[in-house]
């Protein structure tokens, strides 16, 4: 039972008095985890992050729950049989869902934040007994507490603020997010939500390379049930270190993932009066079409060329027409490929995203498909497109641009800038823009009124006294 | 004539699936097998502890039509991931384990997955196939360590087992399943995302999760690429792949492995430290040290009372996290250079029994820690191949006494004899096993390569001396 799964076992090996707890950047965040209250969200982070909760698990999980567990595709099942999925399972397989297409929210400084997070809070929430589900505000400010950790590990580091080319962040920050966001909702104390911090650094961390591979996407499901395990073995007793987020010189904790580290304290949520969600001050975005965050400024300058061709007398684009196409974009390895092999890597590469605005004026889901990635006008495209990182364009989501530079075999050049694309978090996606989005993506698995009980419920959340009309629909 | 053009990875997944029994050596089989029972025998001594209750209590969450044994629990069966799990924490429950160079504690991290995942296959593996999945695991992660001269020191960042031990994991279960080369890459390539974990978490209860994590994430790994899942291709070639874990990364092919020829292991060439008592490698020279200084002052006064020792001076390496001056809890004594002086020094020796909490909290030990003192010569690395430790004892009447440590037995230039081998593993088994479960082991272990059935070892696991057949069902995993 749940009761017993909270009750801390209580170690005596040794009759010793550990000495009182100093204040340490550590025991700050276990403190924090606990102390946190919903009177802290103010409307803002409400409502943003009700927005987070909209476009993630709900519409990419269940379009995949199909995709799944069809026959002839892979599946992360184990002990099925009409069972139920265990709930780090579930945690896992949804979590997967969510990032499998790349189409998930990113933050700045880099990750995807949601995914990490709301698979394992649906996962404990289904563990719960009937009439013991946590209220609407519950959820959401244990959401808003993952969210929260991940941003402030984030800034420990100046190499954070850089799109990333050793550790792939869901799997540092997103594992404690997810940590600490269970530790919440389990309502652990401070030391065990300190603990769970600590265990959950023992499982984070996934190199780069396996970005833009079929691997990438169980980089969310990981850090989502291994964040969801973490806080279960702390509710159970395990300790760790006590000084997992600390400095100290000649032993790494969570350091270990950062050239640069220096970490700070958080607030104590009694002390300050408001405390204040990085979430306030740093609004999501959330992506368009499937593809890597750089992506969306490819396809926004691309398309923009599109439109001015489609002026044109011919009113339409044929490679031919074309001599040159030139990119000028971020220097970032793994989303620079000219010749794109798989849906996979498709998806992180600006050349293909470039050149399918191009054609078609927008990237879409569809775009990824295999018939619309073997095009052979595409790959005509493709092999005319060159590539340029100016000095002034850093590989940093806040500050990057992307200029697409085409010219045509008459001597014409068209040229499209883009500084910030529709979706980014300078220029969020309207309300009916996610909606619709949700809608797409949730009705392509679900009947329509699931659908609808699905968008009410997450407009209600903070107001459900049981967050059974958000789980319902989902099973 | 290897195509010039394959990758680092291509070489290791080629390897991994190409190596047969016909290329274990007798040195190799000899060396392993005694890895394989100093590895089960810690293993059923740590079913003892609190940190593998914990970790079978979340265990029993799961439940699957599949399962293996979990050590020491006759009737608990789990999902062959959480019985490479919780199997895998009792290997490292006590730092017990073999230690190798470049350090790491490569058994613990291969052999509980390898007899969890036999248990679930169909066909069940013979003792043979069991063997050259076990050094193919071994052999993955001694390559691996290989890669970088910051692995040739005791480690400050990433803890290896976490970095290595689900990589050679990978390969063994992927072996064991027969998957192809580019399967058997696939499977590195899934394992790289499951590698790493920070130091800090060394000499804390969490440290034994590194081996069980890299036992069971390894195994999931080959898992997920038998189901057609695929990773980098390149996974051990790129700086951003399994080189993030290293500051300097160089990685190197895997020679060929043509069907009838020759391999050249690791372990031929490396032998491995089997541990005398259960705690961090570095301790053990400490403790031989400390032994010989206090024969010293018996010799010298057979009624000298210890507890007149007014300073003792430690010269080990620096490493900051085994520098314990005053430990609290039984993981951090396991880390602790001036712990394991002490308890040497007024024991003479170091046993499990020294880190219960009644030896901890003696009066004259925790006395006599405060009169140590540290210091870090210049002429004494943090490596396990070249380290050393001096202790110098002063007396209240002023004379002093001096002993050093170069190799203690155990280590890889001093081998545990097979005797005492067996007989650490005899003590260790019995705590939970009867003795005649124990002693059918040291039977399978040595005729290995002749056993048809390598699962029979589960069954032996679970032989518990106080439980008869008729209990087991009391013991039976509920969720």
């Amino acid at each position: 039972t749940l009761t017993s799964t909270l009750t801390s076992t209580t170690r005596r090996q040794h009759a010793l008095q550990r000495t009182a707890p100093e204040e340490t950047v550590t025991s700050s965040f276990g403190r924090f985890i606990q102390g946190v209250q919903p009177s802290h969200l103010s409307p803002k982070v409400i409502q943003r992050s009700k927005r987070m909760v909209t476009t993630e698990v709900f519409d990419l999980a269940l379009q995949h729950c199909q995709h799944m567990y069809a026959p002839d595709d892979i599946s992360f099942v184990y002990g099925r049989n009409g069972t139920k999925l265990s709930p780090t399972l579930a945690a896992f397989v949804n979590g997967v869902a969510v990032h499998s297409m790349d189409f998930d929210d990113t933050w700045h400084p880099a990750t995807h934040p949601s995914g990490a997070v709301l698979p394992a809070l649906l996962a404990i929430s289904d563990m719960l007994p009937k009439n013991s589900k946590p209220r609407g505000v519950d959820l959401l400010l244990a959401f808003n507490v993952g969210i929260e950790i991940q941003g402030r590990l984030l800034r420990f580091s100046n190499e954070a603020r850089n799109i990333p080319k050793r550790f792939h962040p869901p799997t540092v920050v997103g594992t404690m997010g997810s940590a600490a966001a269970c530790a919440r909702l389990l309502s652990l104390d401070p030391t065990q939500c300190s603990n769970a911090l600590a265990i959950a650094a023992s499982l984070s961390g996934a190199p780069m390379a396996n970005a833009a591979t079929q691997s990438k996407p169980l980089h969310i499901g990981n850090a989502s049930r291994l964040g969801l395990e973490a806080a279960l073995l702390a509710s159970r007793g395990l300790e760790a270190s006590p000084l997992i987020l600390d400095a100290v010189p000649g032993v790494a904790g969570f350091s270990a993932f950062y050239e640069d580290y220096a970490p700070q304290p958080l607030p104590s949520p009694e002390e300050v009066e408001m405390h204040s969600f990085l979430l306030e001050e740093q609004d999501m975005a959330f992506k368009r079409f499937p593809a890597h965050l750089g992506m969306h400024w490819v396809a926004d300058a691309a398309a923009t060329v599109h439109k001015a061709l489609m002026d044109l007398p011919i009113r339409s684009i044929s490679p031919n027409m074309v001599q040159d196409i030139l990119l000028r974009v971020p220097h970032s390895k793994y989303i620079n490929r000219p010749y794109p092999e798989s849906e996979h890597q498709a998806r992180h590469s600006f050349q293909f995203n470039a050149c399918t605005a191009l054609l078609d004026g927008e990237v879409t889901v569809q775009s990824f498909q295999n018939e619309a990635v073997l095009r052979p006008e595409l790959y005509e495209l493709l092999s005319r497109v060159r590539v340029e990182h100016p000095q002034d364009n850093p590989a940093n989501f806040n500050r990057m641009y992307a200029e697409v530079e085409v010219t045509l075999v008459s001597g014409d050049v068209f040229r499209g800038r883009c500084d910030t694309f529709y979706g980014h978090w300078r220029n969020p996606l309207s309300e009916e823009s996610l909606k619709k989005k949700f809608r797409n993506n949730a009705g392509a698995v679900l009947t329509p009124d699931r659908v609808d009980a699905l968008v009410q419920a997450v407009d209600e959340l903070e107001y459900l006294d049981d967050c059974t009309p958000l789980l319902t629909p989902l099973q | 004539m290897r195509n010039p053009n394959s990758s680092v990875t291509e070489s290791f997944g080629a390897a991994v699936s190409s190596l047969n029994a016909a290329h274990l050596t007798d040195g190799v089989i000899r060396r392993s097998k005694r890895m394989m029972l100093d590895t089960l025998g810690v293993g059923l001594l740590g079913t003892s502890s609190p940190v593998f209750n914990v970790v079978l209590q979340h265990g029993k969450m799961y439940q699957s039509k599949e399962n293996s044994s979990v050590w020491g629990r006759p009737g608990t069966f789990l999902p062959p991931y959480y019985a490479a799990f919780v199997n895998g924490v009792a290997v490292h429950s006590m730092d017990f384990d073999d230690t190798w160079h470049p350090a790491t504690h490569p058994s613990g991290a291969v052999l509980p997955a390898l007899l969890a995942l036999a248990e679930t296959l169909h066909s069940k593996p013979s003792g043979l196939e069991l063997l050259l999945a076990f050094n193919v695991g071994l052999e993955v992660q001694g390559r691996l360590l290989r890669f970088s001269k910051q692995a040739h020191n005791i480690p400050k960042r990433f803890h290896p087992p976490a970095v290595v031990g689900v990589m050679g994991s990978a390969a063994a279960t992927a072996k064991l399943l027969g998957l192809s080369p580019t399967q058997s890459m696939a499977a590195m390539a899934i394992a790289c995302s499951s590698a790493g974990a920070p130091m800090a978490n060394a000499a804390t209860q969490t440290k034994p999760l590194h081996l069980g994590n890299a036992a069971r994430r390894g195994l999931e790994a080959s898992q997920l690429a038998l189901l057609g899942l695929e990773g980098n291709k390149q996974i051990l070639d790129l700086e951003s792949g399994f080189g993030v874990f290293y500051q300097d990364y160089i990685p190197q092919h895997l020679a060929e492995v043509t069907p009838n020829g020759h391999y050249r292991w690791v372990l031929e060439d490396q032998d491995i430290a089997f541990k005398r008592f259960p705690a961090h490698l570095g301790m053990h020279w400490v403790a031989d040290a400390a032994v010989n200084v206090r024969t010293q002052i018996l010799t010298e006064d057979p009624n000298a009372d210890l507890r007149q020792i007014k300073r003792i001076t430690l010269r080990v390496p620096s490493s900051r996290y085994i520098d314990r001056p005053i430990p609290d809890t039984e993981h951090q004594a396991r880390h602790s250079f001036q712990f394991n002086c002490c308890s040497a020094l007024l024991d003479g020796e170091v046993t499990v029994d020294s880190f219960s909490s009644k030896m901890m909290n003696r009066k004259s030990l925790r006395e006599l820690l405060h009169k140590v003192h540290l210091e870090n010569p210049e002429d004494n690395p943090a490596s396990f191949e070249k380290m050393y430790c001096e202790i110098m004892v002063e007396m209240a009447r002023g004379e002093t006494h001096t002993a050093r440590c170069n190799t203690f037995y155990g280590h890889w230039r001093k081998p545990l004899s097979q005797e005492h081998l067996v007989r650490k593993f005899k003590t260790n088994a019995s705590t939970v096993l009867t003795s005649g479960a124990a002693d059918g082991i040291v039977q399978i272990i040595e005729n290995l390569e002749k056993i048809p059935d390598c699962s029979v070892l589960g069954s032996y696991m679970q032989f518990h001396k106080h439980v008869t057949q008729r209990e087991q069902s009391y013991y039976s995993a509920s969720v």
